[in-house]
């Protein structure tokens, strides 16, 4: 027997067809919105790496490369990343130190001179192309802003990395990077070789501990 | 008289081209370089061409596609300017308007060439000749003495029109018309290239078809078999017929963008940022339909009920950025225009009747703006079945990067082209100078080489690896101290006069502190050859110690006298 197809004006079987399409629809597993990290962060992070659609704050002094690393485990495996740098504070990313620990700088945008009025439409354009935003955060972001793009991330599966203190809402993650030691160099003698950076990660009330070392590249 | 087969594919055409068009339109934005030699230049790779050259220029032996360089030798003071597409597109609507008087249906191609179909036009001021000598008339009070840059071709079909154009520069009165039906005589002797698709023509000349003729004698379904679908174009163009899809549609009614200004637009970036966003949503809707745009209608209203209407046409289909260029060079040449009556020919008696009488009827303009711009319309006159670009079947990596392309492109309007970019490696010493920072949306190209016959050059005196992950743009101030707090001083052979004892800056944690190990320092002579740019500084490593970071290393330099924090690391 012929199959008729489905009539356009027929809203109930419409609707029955999609409920049908939802409950065939593919499940998505937690470890698969999972991005993963694979440097000494991402032995100590929960899955092996970060979860899609959440934030991250990262201080101390080591900040700056904790937060490269990351960078580079999402732009090594084909997706974008971004990084944002306000107009009241210095302009200080590393696009040599990026490239070394393996940032793909073509896709790493860089966006300068925000205000800290545009702050928030800044960031919220950005999360909705790129998998990861890094910032730092004026000090004047109001609490309703800041929820508008914990959700925000969420909806576009982003992860946004909060750099420096500042951030007023919650966090799944935070990350302290600090303090480090520099090997090498001695007084008067000797070139910087080796850092060894402690990390604390703080994920929902257990706080692991890691060692980032940044090391000459050969040559 | 003779019935003309009028033949859907090859409508009778006129073209107008204005030769050295960017040459005329940088005379009028500034006069003073009429009489100075001067080169318009663009960036191609890595290299600086030249892309159009000034008559007296050109005497000197400056020829297009000569590097800026060789062309400064050859020319002494010679001008260099950027090619600046806005300015040429702007003063192109006043030459679309002084030949609007004689018909309404104009299609811009591009700046310095438009076309319009003859049939009307033709019989209404008595033949092809009478018209185009009408174009030339009506183009005489603006080109004054460069009439004879404008060239004027008939033909069937806009394409043949385009090369009876170019062709006319070896007649007096700069006219070429090719009679009805005799396009493929014409067209035969033309080499391949003027097809205008490079790769093909390359192609066809080492399968031995140099001419159009030759092209043209192939048999059509051999063409398809081997060139494929886009080679069949080439071969009716080649034939005569103009570059058109057989399986021409007709639009869809609701594709018509529609935006209304509110408040009304006065300035062109604001408009145009409106327009970038229409035309995204136009051609994705085009997109979604499978189809693409090859000739679109813009249209504006101004508060005082003006209509001003405008079209364009692209051969092969708009993309996005292309038609926002293009209705940003209309809203230009809108905005920026000056009255009409002034192009209108004063010898024109029919011209100014029309005036008079629009004058008796309260309207002193057809064609000018006396407000700000309330309604924009983008109105798709002709589509065709999109090429498209397959993406990945989840949307994939290609979706991707275009979505990022728009966000970008949305952030460079909101804060400056210069705020949005990405970082390329390049040739240097500090760790500053190794990367340059280049605006979304320019190639991706270094200024300095770091590769050379690939191997990666490692210049003399750079900073050792691992790199600092601050990199202050542009470093900043610091006090490097001795043991007594007097600053630190390096003395023209590179030495140091004492060892440094305390560092303190502002971007320091607690401000900085005391020095627990150091090296250096390391000079570097930067341009010693040059005076200007010469730069003579010396480098530090240096590890300070903090109570809470622990240690906390910098990359300090010393320019005429005074430090500078030039990273963390």
């Amino acid at each position: 027997m012929p199959v008729s197809p489905l009539p356009r004006r027929d809203a109930a079987s419409r609707a029955n067809l999609n409920i049908a399409g939802r409950l065939a629809a593919p499940v998505t597993m937690a470890h698969e919105r999972v991005m993963t990290v694979d440097s000494q962060i991402g032995a100590a992070l929960h899955g092996n790496g970060l979860r899609r659609g959440t934030v991250v704050t990262i201080d101390g002094a080591g900040s700056a490369a904790a937060t490269l690393e990351l960078l580079s485990a999402t732009t090594r495996i084909g997706e974008w990343g971004a990084v944002v740098e306000l107009s009241s504070r210095p302009r200080e990313m590393a696009g040599l130190a990026a490239a070394e620990v393996g940032v793909s700088l073509e896709r790493c945008a860089i966006v300068r001179d925000v205000s800290s009025e545009r702050w928030p439409a800044v960031i919220s354009a950005l999360l909705e192309a790129m998998s990861m935003v890094a910032t730092a955060v004026p000090s004047n972001v109001r609490m309703a802003d800041a929820r508008r793009l914990i959700t925000r991330a969420r909806e576009r599966q982003a992860v946004l990395v909060v750099v420096g203190a500042g951030w007023p809402a919650e966090a799944s993650l935070r990350i302290n990077a600090g303090p480090s030691r520099w090997h090498g160099l001695e007084f008067g003698d000797g070139l910087l070789a080796y850092r060894d950076l402690s990390i604390a990660i703080a994920d929902k009330g257990a706080v692991r501990h890691a060692h980032l070392g940044q090391r000459a590249l050969a040559g | 008289m003779t019935r003309v087969l009028i033949d859907e594919r090859a409508p009778r055409s006129c073209c107008v081209r204005i030769a050295n068009w960017e040459i005329l339109s940088t005379w009028w934005e500034r006069p003073e370089l009429q009489t100075k030699p001067f080169a318009i230049c663009e960036r191609v790779g890595s290299r600086v061409v030249v892309r159009a050259a000034s008559p007296l220029a050109l005497s000197d032996g400056v020829v297009v596609g000569m590097r800026k360089r060789e062309a400064e030798a050859r020319c002494s003071g010679i001008e260099i300017l950027d090619s600046d597409p806005t300015i040429i597109a702007r003063d192109f609507e006043k030459m679309a308007r002084a030949v609007e008087a004689l018909t309404p249906r104009l299609e811009l191609e591009e700046p310095g060439k438009l076309s319009f179909p003859t049939l009307g036009p033709a019989r209404y001021f008595g033949g092809d000749v009478a018209l185009a000598t009408r174009v030339h008339e009506a183009l005489t009070p603006l080109l004054g003495e460069h009439l004879s840059w404008a060239r004027v071709g008939v033909a069937d079909g806009r394409y043949v029109a385009g090369l009876a154009a170019r062709e006319s520069r070896n007649n007096e009165n700069r006219i070429f018309i090719v009679p009805p039906g005799d396009s493929a005589t014409f067209l035969a002797s033309f080499p391949v290239a003027a097809l205008g698709d490079l790769p093909l023509a390359e192609l066809l000349i080492r399968l031995g078809i140099r001419t159009l003729g030759d092209f043209a004698n192939l048999p059509a379904p051999d063409v398809l078999a081997r060139f494929g679908r886009d080679g069949l174009r080439r071969h009716e163009m080649a034939k005569g017929f103009d570059y058109l899809p057989a399986d021409l549609s007709v639009p869809p009614l609701d594709l018509v963008e529609c935006s209304e200004l509110d408040p009304p637009v006065t300035r062109v970036d604001v408009a145009a940022f409106t327009a970038k966003a229409m035309a995204d949503r136009l051609l994705s809707r085009l997109g979604e339909l499978g189809l693409g745009c090859t000739r679109v209608r813009v249209e504006a209203e101004t508060e005082h009920g003006e209509q001003l209407c405008r079209v364009w046409r692209h051969e092969g289909a708009l993309t996005s950025a292309a038609l926002a260029e293009r209705v940003r060079w209309q809203l230009d040449g809108w905005l920026a225009a000056n009255s009409p009556s002034a192009n209108i020919n004063i010898h024109d008696e029919r011209a100014l009747q029309d005036l008079s009488v629009l004058a008796e009827c309260g309207l002193t303009g057809t064609d000018t703006t006396t407000g700000a711009l309330v309604l924009l319309r983008l109105v798709p006159e002709e589509v065709v079945p999109g090429s498209g670009r397959q993406l990945g079947f989840w949307g994939g990596d290609a979706a991707a990067d275009e979505r990022v392309d728009r966000v970008l492109g949305r952030l460079q309007g909101m804060l400056g082209l210069d705020s949005v970019g990405t970082f390329v490696l390049q040739g240097g010493r500090t760790p500053l100078e190794r990367v340059t920072f280049l605006p979304w949306g320019e190639a991706r190209e270094p200024q300095r080489v770091t590769q050379s016959n690939d191997t990666t050059v490692v210049w003399p005196g750079q900073v050792p690896s691992p790199a600092p992950t601050r990199v202050f743009d542009p470093p900043r101030q610091a006090e490097l101290l001795d043991h007594v707090g007097a600053s630190l001083r390096v003395s023209g052979r590179g030495e140091i006069n004492a060892e440094p004892s305390a560092l303190h800056a502002k971007e320091l944690p607690d401000g900085g502190g005391q020095v627990t190990n150091w090296c250096g320092p390391w000079l570097h002579d930067v341009r010693w050859w040059d005076r200007r740019s010469a730069r003579r500084r010396a480098l530090f490593q240096i590890v300070i110690k903090n109570a809470a970071d622990g240690d906390v290393a910098c990359l300090v330099s010393i320019e005429r006298g005074r430090a500078k924090l030039d990273a963390i690391y």
